[in-house]
């Protein structure tokens, strides 16, 4: 064998590893979507359980074609802003040649699912905020607007290499705090202001009560399905190396070209998952909370993941383990009724982990020097991008299906519960609901 | 009309899915993804209409 063709099969045997290493990501990103799933089912009372499942089910199936017809397309096409450039986004387009089975692309493919689970796992963070009170055609549409347009245009801007938030500010989002999280946070709660409260949830004089889902244990296991979920979420924000898309011969890189490696991204997971878990134990006591701490902890955390000491990691989450209930409360005080506390856990934690980016990641060199290094003021401005882009589509969606009336069941519907616009029941041995 | 081969040989071949890239009938496929996705939302809507009224 010549040094060309072994050099040839080198490449050749990255580029299938690198097939297969995203598609597994992908595989073990649908265990994000199953943990919500049973986190979401075990929020809810028992006579809104299956309509809770289906939803956040129904989000899953939605997701794909969506993400298929525009999602990725977006992706290439919106990194300048609203602006798109066709020449770049010719890649996406549903019926080009990447966009199916090629012989000559073993890439778009696996990333394209990579991304369609991260769509996946954004109309997850919604649903849950939601349940118990929001029509699933009404679900359906914002899941579908949040998923298949919104975060992804935040990854074009700000988790894409030419984004303009990266290219102006040095915009630094390794694992999404930013670009998922407090996009779907913050769209939750545009929502959530629309759509009001569970009937029950306040009192006359505005104080709140306690709604006890039904099975406190399956929102737990589903917690522990979304950490083990992470792993490939987080993997999959990582470039393989040696292919001739890759941006090393030799080293991992993040989705903007710095070296980093797949151990650093272990180190940093599971002290983020440790040190959140922990911080909101000690703050709540409650099982619910420790469990929500882990993505307390590993959203406050996820933005400089690729670099930040362990030790550091830890402080961090645990930071945001403590906190995001404080956050929780006050939501609660508002008015605002949001059952699994995704605003707090996903939209606050996500601009958290951003801002802490920004404090301790100055000095770091980026891929090109082009591109402005990390600051906070950088990273404050993109997570007002963040707020902004996430909050104004869910208001305005929110607002106006509530204006054509299919936004909230009825009160009659909630009283005896969503489950029966799913024409099921989850537990036929008649187990009582609140 | 089940002759849906793009390339007529495996040499230099690429897009390799039924019809071919960028063809009529790619186009026409995408448009029945898309009625297949909103059609059954409308009757998830009439669904939940009919509850709302049975409910009233």
């Amino acid at each position: 064998m010549s040094p060309e063709e072994l050099e040839a099969a080198i490449i050749a045997a990255n580029t299938i590893n690198l097939e297969v290493y995203y598609y597994w990501c992908t595989g073990f990103m649908i265990l994000i979507h199953a943990g919500f799933m049973m986190y979401e089912m075990g929020a809810s009372r028992v006579k809104h359980t299956l309509a809770a499942g289906t939803k956040n089910i129904l989000a899953f199936a939605y997701m794909i074609p969506t993400f298929w017809m525009f999602g990725w397309w977006i992706y290439l096409a919106m990194t300048n802003g609203f602006v798109p450039d066709f020449e770049a986004g010719a890649g996406g387009v549903p019926w080009g040649e990447s966009m199916g089975p090629n012989v000559m692309d073993n890439a778009t493919g696996v990333f394209w699912g990579a991304f369609t689970l991260f769509a996946c796992t954004t109309a997850s963070i919604m649903s849950g905020a939601v349940i118990e009170r929001i029509r699933m055609t009404a679900f359906i549409v914002l899941a579908v607007l949040l998923g298949s347009v919104v975060w992804i245009l935040a990854a074009s801007w700000g988790w894409h290499y030419q984004g303009w938030l990266v290219t102006s500010w040095g915009y630094h989002d390794f694992g999404a705090s930013g670009v998922v999280h407090a996009i779907s946070g913050f769209f939750a709660l545009g929502v959530l202001i629309n759509l009001g409260p569970r009937i029950g949830k306040f009192n006359t004089d505005g104080s709140a009560n306690v709604i006890v889902g039904h099975s406190m244990p399956m929102t737990m296991v589903g917690l522990m399905f979304i950490v083990a979920g992470f792993f490939g979420f987080l993997a999959g924000c990582l470039i393989f190396p040696g292919t001739p898309i890759s941006w090393s011969a030799t080293q991992w890189a993040n989705i903007y070209g710095m070296p980093t490696t797949l151990s650093a991204i272990t180190f940093n997971t599971l002290m983020a998952v440790a040190g959140g878990m922990i911080g909101a134990y000690t703050k709540t006591r409650d099982p619910f909370w420790m469990m929500s701490g882990a993505l307390c902890g590993v959203i406050s955390a996820a933005a400089g993941m690729d670099l930040y000491y362990p030790g550091l990691t830890f402080v961090m989450a645990f930071i945001g383990g403590v906190t995001a209930p404080m956050i929780a409360k006050f939501i609660e005080s508002k008015g605002i009724d949001d059952p699994v506390g995704a605003v707090s856990v996903h939209g606050y934690c996500g601009v958290l982990g951003l801002l802490f980016a920004g404090m301790f990641l100055g000095g770091y060199p980026q891929f090109s020097p082009d591109i402005p290094a990390v600051t906070f003021m950088g990273q404050f401005k993109g997570a007002i991008v963040m707020i902004l882009l996430g909050f104004i589509p869910g208001f305005a969606l929110a607002w106006v299906l509530k204006r054509v009336g299919i936004l909230r069941a009825s009160d009659a519907i909630q009283a005896a519960g969503m489950d029966v616009e799913v024409e099921a029941v989850a537990y036929p041995e008649d187990i009582k609901s609140i | 009309m089940f002759d849906s081969s793009p390339i007529e040989s495996w040499e230099g071949a690429g897009a390799i899915f039924s019809f071919g890239a960028g063809s009529g009938t790619t186009i026409l496929l995408f448009w029945l993804t898309v009625v297949l996705c909103v059609v059954p939302l409308y009757y998830t809507l009439k669904t939940e209409n009919r509850h709302e009224d049975n409910h009233k």
